[in-house]
């Protein structure tokens, strides 16, 4: 038992350094043997379903698919080359452009005014609530409940017949000038509860000191706002605003489920276009050359966030 | 003090308490407008599912139903047509089997990764790490075709496969975070006990991580039962239908019944992850501290 509790030191003085060296990398190599062994299932499961697969895809891009023969040329670039020549490809990237605008704008706008004329309200946390209750629901659930809100003989159609006082029966989800704004709208009801939830947490966190000396000098409300709680909150709207970024991009459920009945469903956006000529036209090298391109801009947005983040951490200290 | 009380301007304090008290109202009115405005879909979600077919036809979509009982018809016409009985356990089972295996395993990783001193850690981390920086669009092809390759597509263990992976590596960033907060101390004296490696995880370690593990499988959880793109893609036959693929299914062929039925449908698929969210909100909002999913 002693022994078992003697120090380094003490075992360096019995026995020398050698030793000790020894002892120290036996003990490193039984210690990554062990933790290997509980690390094993997630790293054969993370490896094998998610990183080879998305190898496989890359290899997929650069290769000619045929029926009966499969993946049997190699294309090099040809595919993405594809994508130019493709008038839907563009009509989905500029949708995709409008989405991520949208989703971004319009959230964080609508999430930080919530936000503040919230904050501190009588009855403050009924209307949080209230505003958070969409994103409670399935974001299928969401698609299938605004598609009657949409329809023809729907809730929308039918609020604008008493405000105009007549009757209106248009098709919001069946025409191309009113189809994406229609989705946007269902978007920022299903997200600006979660955005103001997290802009509520960042300025309850604000320090309370520099806004109480700037109201002491006589700053408005209002050039307090712009000059001291904007910059304070600037890391929790970069986070936030890279939520909002990713999900608008890559946003599929709402989409899909709402624009089913739409003709042109394919260049509703980059993540639909891919789905379509891949699981619908069977266009498999094509569709994998389209996930590499969102992959890209998803990977840089990501980057873009990292070296955002590490200039603010940089400022604030 | 008498001094103080004399350059006191009573009437400007009045006047600033006045506006204080107005733009309070203003606020109040402003929030229960946009409150109102929120709860409009609510609101009709929640008339239509009273009404039968033929009473939804003939009504204004925001009039109020004429009695409750047609609910009952709904549901079970909604559970019948839109088969929820496979939809509802098919979910059950992803969503439990899934996010419970992947939360494990992420424990048993973050537990190799901050338990034990040894050489390589980052290098492992950043592999697991990595499976949270690609967008789900780069899974899709490959997964497919790789799945009919081995014969797993449209079937129960090839979904259980894919949602326990992609629901490993976040919780295993933030079980990393929050044991390697965690004192070693007892790991150390338990080891000189002579428990094995084992028993220090699943005695000491596990049970101190219990709050972020139930954060991040019902987080987890909610994830896959939500998931509609992975569910159409891999498991997209009537007996392994998730129930959000069902709901789309029966959404889109819905001609022999009316909106009063789907949104129904829609109610009842979406009960779940509300019952979760209500019972466990604190756990759910600690999540989304966390996460800011």
């Amino acid at each position: 038992m002693s022994r078992r509790r003697e120090t380094d030191a003490q075992l360096l003085a019995r026995i020398g350094l050698d030793a000790v060296a020894r002892r120290e990398r036996a003990r490193q190599n039984h210690n990554r043997l062990v933790a290997l062994a509980f690390m094993a299932p997630a790293l054969v499961l993370v490896i094998g379903v998610l990183l080879v697969p998305v190898g496989y895809n890359l290899y997929l891009s650069v290769m000619n698919w045929r029926k009966f023969k499969g993946f049997d040329q190699f294309a090099g670039a040809g595919n993405y080359f594809d994508m130019g020549s493709s008038p839907y490809f563009f009509d989905a990237l500029a949708n995709t452009a409008i989405w991520v605008a949208a989703s971004l704008a319009f959230p964080i706008a609508i999430g930080l005014a919530l936000a503040l004329l919230f904050r501190g309200a009588r009855f403050e946390d009924a209307f949080k609530n209230i505003v958070f209750l969409p994103r409670i629901l399935a974001p299928t659930a969401v698609a299938v409940l605004w598609i009657y809100v949409y329809a023809p003989h729907g809730v929308v159609n039918r609020i604008l017949q008493m405000v105009l006082g007549h009757d209106v029966d248009i098709g919001w989800l069946y025409q191309q000038s009113t189809i994406t704004a229609s989705i946007i709208v269902t978007f920022v009801w299903q997200t600006v509860g979660l955005v103001m939830v997290l802009l509520l947490l960042g300025l309850n966190a604000l320090p309370k000191d520099p806004i109480e000396a700037a109201r002491i000098d006589g700053a408005s409300p209002f050039q307090s706002f712009r000059h001291i709680v904007l910059p304070l909150l600037a890391p929790t709207l970069l986070m936030v605003s890279i939520l909002c970024v990713l999900a608008g991009f890559t946003v599929f459920d709402l989409l899909w489920v709402m624009g089913a009945g739409y003709p042109g469903l394919r260049t509703l956006s980059l993540a639909i276009f891919m789905y379509f000529e891949a699981f619908q036209k069977g266009g498999w090298s094509f569709g994998s050359a389209v996930a590499v391109v969102i992959g890209l801009i998803v990977l840089s947005v990501t980057w873009l966030q990292a070296w955002l983040q590490h200039r603010i951490d940089q400022n604030l200290k | 003090m008498t001094s103080l009380v004399d350059t006191l301007d009573f009437d400007a304090i009045e006047k600033r308490e006045r506006r204080a008290r107005r733009s309070s109202w203003a606020v109040l009115a402003v929030s229960g407008f946009v409150s109102l405005l929120w709860l409009t879909p609510f609101y009709y979600l929640v008339v239509t599912i009273f009404k039968t077919t033929d009473e939804y036809t003939h009504s204004d979509p925001f009039a109020p139903p004429r009695g409750l009982a047609p609910i009952l018809g709904n549901s079970v016409t909604a559970w019948n047509e839109a088969t929820m009985a496979y939809g509802m356990s098919n979910s059950a089972l992803y969503g439990g089997v899934g996010a419970g295996l992947a939360v494990l395993f992420a424990a048993m990783a973050a537990y190799g990764l901050t338990r034990l001193d040894y050489r390589g850690k980052t290098l492992i981390f950043m592999t697991i790490f990595a499976g949270t920086v690609f967008p789900f669009q780069m899974y899709l092809i490959p997964l497919f075709l790789l799945y009919g390759k081995i014969g797993i597509l449209n079937t129960r263990f090839g979904m259980m496969l894919f949602y326990t992976a992609i629901c490993i590596p976040f919780p295993t960033l933030v079980l990393r975070n929050y044991m390697s907060g965690l004192s070693r101390e007892m790991d150390e004296a338990a080891r000189m006990e002579g428990a094995g490696e084992f028993t220090v995880f699943a005695r000491i370690v596990l049970p101190n991580a219990a709050g972020p593990m139930v954060a991040t499988f019902l987080l987890q959880f909610t994830w896959i039962w939500n998931d509609l793109l992975f569910s159409t893609v891999l498991g997209n036959r009537a007996e392994v239908r998730s129930i959000m693929n069902s709901l789309q299914v029966f959404q889109g062929s819905y001609a022999s019944t009316g909106p009063n039925v789907v949104l129904t449908a829609a109610l009842i698929a979406s009960l779940p992850s509300l019952l979760m969210f209500f019972a466990l909100r604190r756990h759910f909002m600690e999540g989304l501290k966390v996460t800011g999913l």
